[in-house]
């Protein structure tokens, strides 16, 4: 049995939830700024808001130190000591203003929003397809003899990475939005099935027994108990899961696709316009950061108990 | 609603004739009239949990049977609900959540639900609480939702394992006296465990005396004193005593 910590802190309990919260922020090491010190429960006045705000921000600058040197070094490169030495060789290595400039030419005539939607509207169909990992892993992680019969197959295709199923799905489904989906299914897939299973197998045996005494019924208790309970587990798949499939998404563009982000930078080598495949591959990075940044914060808001509960 | 009667009940880990079988249980047999309060006394180890799981479901009679009002228990549900001892709150749902839970199991209709969990929210003294989640809320306002939540069901036999033992020893007389207010305002029949002479007295009606090797009730006790009771009482304290030699025999005696 699991003792649990008992009045420690009840009194201060309109704070105590916070902190923890905080606290896993922290330790997760998914944060690399500091986490924000005002409680979400609280709104401050907007003034107050404003002053901490700008108080982080200039208490972050040194933290920029090295990458601002690095950028300037790379500009110098770039700009002055490349060109000095072959004026062709400079073209591999654009300068930063170069890029940024590109970057500001695509985002006015829309090209990146479009390419950009592409690869978004794939991940998102691919998403919907794999969420049936989720009643799957349930089923898994509850029934004994599903678990036996499906994981024999799933631990078979597990280990196969997504990008060695490109050359077959091309004969499969041809180039396009299909063969492209279908290689961000399978990256999505498999995080989010097996984060699912470990999610019902880690359920308190105790609140299962708990719902039974209070008369639930087996398909209640696994809608109301055993997914709500797997829940951040489930969340922690999606995370994993998404991040595997936008890898996944630019492979299948590089080979698959006529639009998208992968495409961008593949049909810009052919051109050789090198600032706009490092446009590309910043805007890879940045919505892949964006999509997992959010998944997270979506996780905290929905799930506050569950960061409570963790220790 | 609710009469209890253990009817020779053993359990037997393994296989019966196997050298390696442990008897958990043998031949329990015992009453409890309706909306009394009855308590297991015993020390760990003597099979009380054991046969209050057997009474709440979770596990099966190897021979004999649990019933109430005439009708065996072969399964968890509302009937025969437990109160545990780590409280097994849903830490996802609120205060109201939680004990409105049983409620939405058995399919009460709505607006009926609703007053009825009020009803057990204001029973259990926790009406600011109600949007509050368990992991705020201090060990003893975490049991007062179990207790709630269990009650709010309306069931014919209230199951209770050590429900106070993870409190601290001022929440846990607290919480006693809460039990027995509660529980005369709205009478069940209770079958509780625990392995503490003075809770075991303080609350009951009847003492079941578990000894242990196998688990078998060695006396069953009335308790005929006026509630609520005083430590101090003659009756008490010679109640008390009795009570602690039963069971010092069962500690000689292995």
């Amino acid at each position: 049995m699991d003792a649990e910590p008992i009045d420690k802190g009840a009194k201060t309990s309109p704070s105590r939830p916070v902190d923890a919260r905080q606290r896993v922020a922290t330790m997760s090491g998914l944060e690399t700024a500091p986490v924000e010190k005002t409680e979400p429960g609280v709104v401050p006045s907007f003034g107050k808001w404003f002053r901490q705000q700008l108080l982080r921000i200039l208490l972050l600058l040194p933290n920029f130190i090295l990458l601002i040197v690095l950028l300037a070094v790379w500009q110098f490169a770039s700009k002055v000591w490349i060109p000095s030495i072959d004026p062709y060789m400079a073209v591999l290595m654009p300068a930063p203003t170069t890029i940024a400039v590109t970057a500001a030419g695509m985002i006015v005539s829309g090209e990146l929003f479009y390419h950009l939607m592409a690869s978004l509207k794939r991940e998102a169909v691919a998403f919907l397809f794999a969420a049936c990992a989720i009643p799957l892993g349930i089923a898994m992680g509850w029934w004994r003899l599903a678990y036996n019969q499906v994981n024999p197959v799933m631990e078979i295709l597990r280990p196969i990475p997504p990008l060695a199923w490109i050359p077959l799905s091309i004969l499969w489904f041809g180039i396009g939005d299909e063969q492209n989906e279908f290689i961000i299914f399978l990256g999505i897939f498999f995080p989010i099935l097996i984060n699912t299973i470990v999610g019902v197998k880690n359920i308190d045996p105790l609140l299962i027994r708990a719902a039974r005494s209070l008369g639930a019924p087996e398909r209640k208790l696994l809608v109301r108990i055993v997914f709500i309970g797997a829940l951040p587990q489930i969340i922690t798949g999606v995370r994993i899961g998404l991040g595997v499939g936008w890898m996944a998404l630019v492979a299948a563009e590089l080979v698959g696709a006529n639009s998208g982000l992968g495409f961008i930078i593949n049909d810009a080598r052919s051109m050789l316009r090198t600032d706009t495949i490092i446009v590309g591959m910043l805007a890879i990075g940045i919505v892949g950061l964006s999509i997992d940044t959010a998944i997270l914060a979506l996780g905290r808001r929905l799930l506050p108990w569950s960061l409570a509960m963790r220790k | 609603m609710g009469r209890l009667a253990v009817n020779g009940v053993s359990k037997i880990y393994g296989e019966s004739d196997a050298s390696s079988s442990v008897v958990a249980l043998r031949d329990v047999t015992f009453e409890v009239p309706d909306n009394h309060f009855c308590s297991i006394l015993g020390h760990s180890g003597c099979g009380k949990t054991t046969l209050l799981n057997i009474a709440a479901g979770f596990e099966r009679a190897t021979t004999g049977a649990v019933m109430v009002d005439g009708v065996s228990i072969d399964l968890p549900g509302w009937r025969n609900t437990m109160i545990f001892q780590d409280y097994a709150l849903f830490p996802w749902m609120n205060v109201f959540q939680n004990i409105v839970f049983g409620l939405e199991m058995k399919e009460v209709a709505r607006k009926e639900r609703e007053d009825i969990t009020r009803h057990y929210i204001g029973l259990v003294g926790l009406e600011a609480f109600e949007t509050k989640f368990p992991h705020q809320l201090s060990g003893g306002m975490r049991q007062r939702v179990a207790i709630a939540r269990a009650l709010a069901v309306q069931p014919q036999l209230l199951l209770m394992d050590e429900p106070f033992a993870a409190l601290d020893a001022q929440n846990r007389s607290f919480m006693q006296d809460e039990l027995v207010r509660i529980w005369q305002r709205e009478p069940k029949t209770v079958l509780l465990v625990t392995h503490s002479i003075d809770e075991a007295i303080k609350l009951s009606d009847c003492i079941a005396v578990m000894t242990s090797r196998p688990g078998s009730v060695k006396e069953f006790v009335r308790v005929d004193l006026p509630r609520p009771r005083d430590e101090d009482d003659a009756p008490y304290i010679a109640l008390k005593r009795k009570l602690r030699e039963l069971i010092r025999d069962d500690f000689v005696s292995r």
